[in-house]
């Protein structure tokens, strides 16, 4: 699994690195305005074509690129119904915390599990390869977590049941 | 080698440019204000914040200082543009009509600083000249050609013609002549016969948004890029332009320089100077190499990198979410570690003044970007280690 796990994410990593090259740039539609154009899409010239990296059915990433932001939205692998509602509780609960995160998005994008939204403000005062390094660590960690948190959801169900189930020893 | 002095001035710096003796430098810290430095671009002088500009209320986008006239352009995406003239104790604004609608990107003085133009997002291009009657400075705009906004300006040597770059991918060269200010043209010169506002060529080479269009000194040829990482460079400017794009292995540029007529340095995405230059046989011009050199070798990297790595775990996981576990990305070790957006010639005034027609070559220039570092680069050494190459 690792395997193809790493080709993936090496992937998103490069596309990452191009994606990243925007600047800050002011709204030509609206009066002093400066805004995410990859949220707004008001101006089509000022968007490049999204570019879709799956690794498989379940699991893929979505990066649309504006000249002044970009959005990567994740899609989590859910092999089974625990794992739907743990990806769903765990990603909700991250969401409501977008602020400390920075590059959080509080919605998804639709049909995906987890957004981030990162505009040239962010580029400004951090370092691009520590946010790659951030994102790609984020979707590494993510199937980790969820996989220990099945794994203790597992082993509490099977305690409870022992406990449960010795009265009747 | 070529790294001269750096000086980390702020957060991140938008614009930057020097007086005409090289003894002033005025910067955009990334907000409202400008601020004007003393200090020169020999490796030991200390700069001092001497001036600060305070009159716009939104970021500033372009600065231009004027060598002859000794005032400073500089506009704002909060619309506006004022002209900066030095009184002996302050530096006095005066009022630029623009008439624009929407933020002004870019701005350069023309080469007899009579005149100057301003690119905005309002899709329009604005040429400005003073109105001695009212005290300001009256604009006169190019509204139709542009489907985006313009991300660049620049002046040909013969104060008549400038050229922009749009975000619609085009690279554009008008006529600015405006009757009453310009002397009358020439007939024998390139586009002796139009009229303001007129389009005179249209050059569709980029597949992406365009930026930072300059010309050479002669003013013969012109040179944008494109943000699909290519370099445009038309010459033959006339009814007839030839054109050559290269295309690059690396992350886009932002702003060109022309060092020569053979030679032009571009700086970008990639945190590090691009030298190209003309192949004299062929007229083809080629990407020669990376001005800056990475500091850290290879051979030291793996034990200071492992080493990073425990003391990072040491400080904790830090706010801004530095992973060192996983194989991570490597800061540069370059001068610069954010984009590079402003690239600028260092020319002391003797040379300005001289006004030689032969060729003038620009031996050191600076840069800034966004990690706000500002950059001074010499060129002294280059034509030595270019020698060598070609061994």
């Amino acid at each position: 699994m690792a395997n193809t796990l790493r080709p993936y994410l090496t992937c998103i990593r490069n596309t990452l690195t191009a994606a990243m090259c925007i600047q800050n740039f002011p709204c030509q539609e609206v009066e002093r305005h400066n805004k995410p154009e990859v949220e707004f899409k008001t101006s089509p010239e000022l968007l490049l074509n999204p570019v879709l990296i799956s690794r498989n059915e379940a699991e893929k990433c979505l990066i649309e690129t504006s000249i002044n932001s970009l959005r990567i939205s994740i899609k989590v692998k859910q092999a089974d119904e625990l794992e739907n509602i743990l990806a769903k509780k765990f990603l909700r609960f991250l969401s409501m915390r977008a602020e400390s995160f920075e590059v959080l998005r509080r919605k998804p994008v639709q049909g995906y599990d987890i957004s981030f939204l990162i505009t040239n403000f962010h580029i400004e005062e951090m370092y691009k390869h520590k946010l790659i390094d951030f994102v790609v660590a984020f979707m590494e960690d993510i199937d980790k977590e969820i996989s220990e948190l099945k794994l203790s959801v597992n082993t509490r169900g099977r305690l409870v049941a022992t406990e449960y189930l010795r009265q009747f020893l | 080698m070529a790294v001269v002095a750096s000086h980390q001035l702020a957060q991140s710096i938008t614009a930057h440019a020097w007086n005409a003796t090289l003894t002033m430098i005025a910067v955009c810290p990334n907000n409202n204000e400008v601020h004007i430095y003393k200090g020169t671009p020999a490796p030991d002088s200390v700069w001092e914040k001497a001036f600060v500009l305070q009159k716009h209320d939104q970021l500033v986008s372009g600065i231009d200082w004027a060598p002859i006239s000794d005032y400073i352009v500089t506009c704002s995406h909060d619309r506006n543009s004022y002209v900066w003239s030095f009184d002996g104790t302050q530096w006095q604004p005066t009022l630029v009509i623009l008439r624009l609608n929407r933020a002004a990107i870019s701005v350069d003085w023309s080469p007899k600083e009579n005149k100057f133009v301003v690119g905005s997002g309002a899709k329009s291009v604005c040429v400005c000249f003073y109105e001695a009657e009212n005290n300001w400075w009256v604009s006169k705009i190019i509204r139709k050609k542009h489907n985006s906004t313009v991300t660049g300006v620049a002046w040909h040597p013969n104060n008549l013609l400038i050229a922009t770059t749009s975000t619609d991918s085009k690279c554009r060269v008008f006529s600015a002549y405006i009757k009453g200010v310009d002397s009358k043209i020439n007939p024998g010169t390139a586009f002796a016969d139009t009229k303001f506002g007129e389009q005179l060529i249209q050059l569709d080479l980029a597949n992406g948004w365009s930026f930072g269009v300059k010309w050479s000194p002669s003013g013969s040829s012109l040179a944008y890029v494109g943000h699909d990482s290519t370099l445009h460079i038309a010459s033959n400017i006339g009814p007839t332009p030839s054109h050559q794009t290269i295309n690059l292995r690396h992350l886009p540029l932002r702003d060109i320089l022309f060092l020569s007529e053979t030679r032009l340095v571009g700086g970008g995405f990639d945190c590090n100077p691009m030298l190209f230059e003309i192949d004299p046989k062929r007229g083809i011009w080629t990407f020669v190499k990376f001005v800056d050199e990475a500091k850290s070798s290879t051979h030291d990297l793996k034990s200071s990198t492992l080493f990073l790595e425990a003391m990072g775990r040491f400080h904790g996981q830090t706010r801004r979410g530095s992973h060192e576990i996983f194989e991570t990305s490597r800061a540069s070790g370059l001068a610069h570690d954010n984009c590079i957006t402003c690239i600028v010639p260092l020319i002391s005034a003797g040379e300005v003044n001289g006004e030689e027609p032969a060729e003038k070559v620009v031996q050191a220039f600076s840069t800034s970007g966004v990690d706000g570092k500002l950059v001074i680069w010499s060129f002294s050494n280059i034509t030595e280690l270019l020698a060598k190459l070609q061994i």
